[in-house]
């Protein structure tokens, strides 16, 4: 099994107490986590960090998770990081569509367990 | 007849019920899949065996505090549902008095999310005609909406506006509001859509806030600032003291 130790991590997530649930889950293998409740916030934080994955719920405050995404996109570097979508939309998305995006894999928050989460990280890193 | 009173009128519902029944079901639905989503979320750290006391103290009190807030929605939901049937005193009613009460109502779950209530009140205001509990109901849902999106100080506000009435505003200071969102958001006052607001809420609570509104004749309306938003209701000030 791949190891998640210090590996970094981006979450982008308006809920604090949902961000930090995603936090806690993989820091407790080890990984280095930084939230976002902001598009532009996300923006700086992963330009800045360049995580190994980001992890990016589709309805956010002000510009949402596509427009991240287009941004991500337009960079070269930025592009390259694999982005696992967690949405209480799931059901809703695009999946082929969000794949031209660069979205590796999408997690249903309403029926996800903690695993699921560090699963479609370790496929996404693998 | 308007669109929502002919396809009521098909289905034998009243306007507002069809219309809270269709668009309403889907938004309310919509509505509660975060906090659920975040209370299953919680009980799982609840039942991990690894959990600290402290933090599982700590997770119980967001469970509370997520389920409260979800059941303030289908509150509001029920009632919105049973306007047509329901009998709604109206009396002169202290607006600062209410937002008061709001601000005890949720000071914990705001301090909980790192956040603060204040409320603001000009000198000397009439009460005005309303149910309480229905304006309650409003400024609870504006300050709802402005401790999940706005900043770490909400205001509530209450002051005398333009031909008689008492504004209630909720100011929050969020990031500033696009101007597609802005005009999306204004539209969804008079009508819940499937998902968006300020994204990830889906409107229905400002629409029931627009019902409760209506049925005391007064008006909700939303201001853009360059550093957050905010929502208000205008209610008609009572004039009975006047009268005296």
């Amino acid at each position: 099994m791949i190891s998640l130790e210090n590996r970094r991590a981006v979450i982008v997530e308006d809920d604090e107490w949902f961000a930090e649930q995603l936090a806690t889950i993989m820091k407790k293998q080890g990984m280095n986590c930084q939230t976002a409740s902001f598009a532009d916030e996300a923006i700086a934080k992963i330009d800045t960090r360049l995580p190994d994955v980001i992890l990016l719920d589709m309805l956010l405050t002000g510009s949402t998770g596509l427009v991240l995404l287009h941004e991500l996109q337009s960079h070269d570097d930025l592009a390259r990081i694999p982005v696992i979508v967690c949405s209480a939309t799931a059901d809703m998305l695009e999946q082929p569509m969000l794949a031209a995006y660069g979205v590796r894999r999408v997690i249903d928050k309403t029926t996800m367990h903690p695993d699921d989460v560090l699963a479609a990280v370790r496929s996404v890193l693998a | 007849m308007s669109t929502e009173e002919r396809y009521a009128s098909r289905v034998g519902a009243t306007p507002s019920e069809k219309y809270i029944s269709d668009s309403g079901f889907i938004a309310a639905a919509h509505e509660l899949k975060a906090p659920l989503a975040l209370i299953r979320q919680l009980a799982f750290q609840l039942e991990d065996d690894t959990v600290s006391a402290a933090e599982k103290k700590l997770f119980a009190s967001k469970v509370r505090l997520s389920a409260e807030k979800a059941l303030r929605v289908t509150t509001d939901l029920t009632k919105a549902a049973r306007l047509e049937d329901a009998m709604f005193t109206l009396e002169p009613v202290n607006a600062t008095a209410i937002c008061k009460e709001v601000l005890y109502e949720l000071q914990e779950y705001a301090a909980s999310r790192g956040k603060k209530l204040q409320v603001q009140a000009g000198r000397s205001l009439p009460p005005v005609i309303a149910n309480h509990d229905l304006l309650r109901r409003i400024v609870t849902t504006f300050s709802d909406n402005a401790l999940a999106y706005g900043g770490d100080t909400i205001l509530l506000d209450v002051k005398r506006g333009r031909d008689g009435v008492v504004r209630i505003a909720v100011r929050d200071y969020g990031p500033a509001l696009s101007l597609s969102d802005y005009y999306r958001i204004k539209k969804q006052l008079s009508r819940p859509q499937a998902v968006h607001a300020r994204p990830q809420s889906s409107g229905l609570g400002l629409y029931i806030a627009h019902q409760f509104a209506h049925l005391m004749s007064g008006n909700i309306g939303i201001i853009r600032h360059r550093d957050g938003v905010s929502f208000y209701v205008d209610m008609n000030a009572s004039t009975q003291l006047s009268l005296l």
